[in-house]
């Protein structure tokens, strides 16, 4: 809504002649005006102050402050409210008096001889233009305080909820008020660290609107401990329904698993992502793979994560466009070379975004920014404390702990068995740890017991009934060929099954959950297997066997039968 | 003006080329280039040799062209490309979706 005035518009005339006066005032008054008048340019000024006239007719030359001098202080006092129109009037017919009418602030300029009605038509085409530019005004005054409040609510959906925001470098400097540039962290129940850098086509709010969908989808998902891939295909599906043809989000993905030692990236449009080492150095750059997200319809075929196996002391960098393409006053871009020296000094000295901002700003200086500058900076290690403990057993008395165990009537029993091209493409942990939340509520702990069955469905999955050798991922350069041919058997998986039980015994003040896994294939030396644990601990080889490691570390039991085919895990729980 | 454009005598082929920026503020003279094309099986060449830089809008409004060309079972082909934007085409891996003359 525009604000209308209801009162009649003022009008101050600023003249030395009494007579010009008058004549002007009758004129105006005739256009509905109410009129004040002043003798000179002190005391006009005085009277702008007092009435906040919507129009101003001066003269030129009068005592104690001539007209130009009194326009421009005038005009000097009206930059932050609306247009009030100055027109001058004079009698002198010159060009250097029109020109300095002008200069001195003037919206026009009438001289005398004129009629009455070119005087009113002058004055009727100038208030139009004043009303234009009052709407404007209320316009964007309106815009403003929208795309605020807007930008407030966005950036608490958004930003506020990142997860573990004191340990993950953020630069996030937008080129308008709504960034198009989004970053997000959460932590997926088993403590996976996910982290997603995502740029929207151009800036501004036309860039961010597709902001809020992106963050839920990204959060709710990592938090019902969907894989990384599932939520990108998830993403991509959503924003190819929502955005139009020419919108769509170039992102960068990882997901850093630290019992696993490995990070899991994908690049859909950004510039390369970099993995460094404690030392500044480039071990991986993940190159884009795939065009950005919401493009179409579906993913490519062939897309897939790459895998890098990782260091505690290493760091993932991921960047948008906006900074590689900085400009300095030279016209030059900023460009990779300058961002890798500055990144990794960052790594070096501890402090990757304020290095790299400072860079950018050295270079560009006073240059306006044209594009969203924005990173993370994640580092690969220090995650484990993370996970809840399980609460164990050693607060639950023996007494109870008699009770726990000879209880034989199980509360509820859920149970899925999923077979040959189901099982390659269906994640069931998500389902299970549904059905434990909507049967027994939220608990922190059940990240626990999420970490036992995934790491344990994992297992089943690669080494039951693929028949993968994890001896291969002792090695880093057998840590992607492992990946590589886990891909293959997968997509050629027809046979095979996986049995997923999980029983849950209730007792006061706390429970007990009874997993059990039968894969279908050709199990394992149980002996065998405990030994080389033991020797592996001792050379403290670290590649493979971290799993199986964390789930005992939660479980009170872990039980292999059947040869490996079977595996039982107990977790118990006192609240 | 940076938004050129040439038409073959059977109507079947359009050239657009860009010259310098491609950028948002061309939003409607690249779209004034095509809307009007309404052939069947129209080949629209975006000719991108004498261009300078190009942004995410500018992959955007190609992506609108192509929509455009495939509704009237026409297609696109970007051509040759300068240095500068085959890395941004790179980037966004273009050439899975469009084909690309080098």
């Amino acid at each position: 809504m525009l604000a209308e005035k209801s009162d009649t518009k003022l009008a101050l005339v600023v003249d030395d002649s009494a007579m010009q006066c008058k004549v002007l005032s009758v004129l105006l008054k005739e256009e509905g005006y109410r009129v004040f008048t002043a003798n000179d340019g002190a005391r006009g000024v005085e009277m702008y102050v007092k009435y906040k006239p919507d129009l101003v007719l001066m003269d030129i030359n009068m005592p104690v402050m001539d007209g130009y001098e009194a326009a421009r202080k005038i005009k000097g006092l009206s930059q932050d409210h609306s247009l009030c129109p100055l027109i001058f009037i004079t009698s002198m017919d010159t060009d250097q008096a029109f020109i300095e009418c002008i200069d001195a602030g003037g919206d026009g300029i009438l001289v005398r001889p004129f009629s009455p009605d070119v005087f009113k038509a002058k004055i009727k085409s100038i208030q139009r233009i004043s009303d234009l530019y009052a709407q404007v005004k209320t316009l964007q005054q309106e815009q403003q305080k929208d795309a605020e409040l807007a930008e407030q609510l966005m950036s608490g959906v958004i930003e506020a909820r990142n997860f573990s925001l004191d340990r993950i470098g953020i630069i996030k400097q937008p080129a308008a008020l709504f960034s198009g540039d989004i970053q997000l962290t959460a932590l997926s129940p088993n403590g996976d660290v996910n982290v997603m850098l995502g740029d929207f086509t151009g800036h501004g709010l036309r860039s961010s609107i597709g902001a809020i969908p992106l963050a839920e989808t990204f959060r709710a998902m990592t938090k019902k401990g969907f894989l990384l891939f599932e939520i990108i295909n998830q993403i991509n599906h959503q924003l190819y329904d929502l955005l139009p043809a020419d919108l769509f989000l170039a992102a960068g993905f990882a997901s850093i698993s630290s019992h696993d030692a490995s990070v899991y990236a994908f690049n859909a449009g950004l510039p390369d992502a970099y993995l460094f080492s404690e030392q500044g150095m480039i071990k991986h750059k993940i190159s884009s793979s795939h065009p950005p997200l919401g493009v179409l319809p579906k993913l490519l075929p062939d897309s897939q994560l790459t895998i890098y196996s990782i260091e505690e002391t290493d760091r993932i960098i991921l960047i948008s466009d906006g900074i590689v393409e900085v400009r300095n006053e030279q016209g030059e871009m900023f460009d990779f070379e300058r961002f890798e020296q500055a990144a990794i000094q960052g790594i070096i000295t501890h402090n990757v975004s304020e290095c790299v901002l400072k860079a950018v700003n050295d270079f560009c200086q006073t240059m306006p920014q044209e594009d969203d500058i924005s990173l993370i900076d994640i580092p690969c290690g220090g995650w484990e404390h993370v996970l809840v403990a399980s609460q164990g057993i050693s607060n639950i008395s023996a007494q109870q702990l008699d009770d726990i165990y000879l209880a034989t009537d199980f509360a509820w029993h859920w149970q899925l068995t999923l077979s040959g091209k189901r099982l390659a493409s269906i994640n069931p942990i998500p389902m299970a740890m549904n059905q434990i939340n909507e049967i027994e509520g939220h608990a922190e702990h059940w990240q626990s017991l999420y970490s036992i069955l995934s790491e344990l469905f994992v297992n089943a999955l690669d080494h039951g009934v693929l028949g993968l050798n994890s001896k291969l991922k002792a090695s880093a350069e057998g840590f992607s060929q492992y990946y590589k041919e886990r891909e293959l058997r997968l997509t050629n998986l027809e046979h095979g099954f996986i049995d997923l039980q999980i029983s849950h015994y209730p007792f006061p003040n706390g429970g007990r959950i009874m997993i059990k896994i039968h894969d279908s294939g050709q199990g394992f030396d149980i002996k065998k297997y405990y030994d080389n644990r033991v020797k592996k601990r001792e050379n403290k080889l670290q590649l493979s066997g971290r799993g199986i490691e964390l789930v005992e570390q939660l479980c009170d039991s872990l039980d292999f039968q059947e040869k490996g085919k079977i595996v039982e895990a107990s977790y118990v729980w006192a609240s | 003006m940076n938004v050129k454009k040439k038409v073959s005598e059977d109507k079947k082929n359009i050239e657009i080329s860009i010259d310098g920026r491609f950028d948002f503020s061309l939003h409607q003279h690249f779209r004034d280039a095509y809307i009007n094309c309404k052939e069947k099986n129209t080949v629209f060449t975006i000719y991108l040799l004498n261009t300078t830089y190009m942004d995410s809008s500018a992959l955007g409004m190609i992506l609108l062209l192509k929509d455009h060309a495939e509704n009237y079972s026409g297609k696109v082909v970007i051509s040759k490309p300068s240095e500068a934007v085959n890395k941004i085409l790179e980037i966004a891996q273009f050439h899975r979706l469009l084909s690309i003359e080098l």
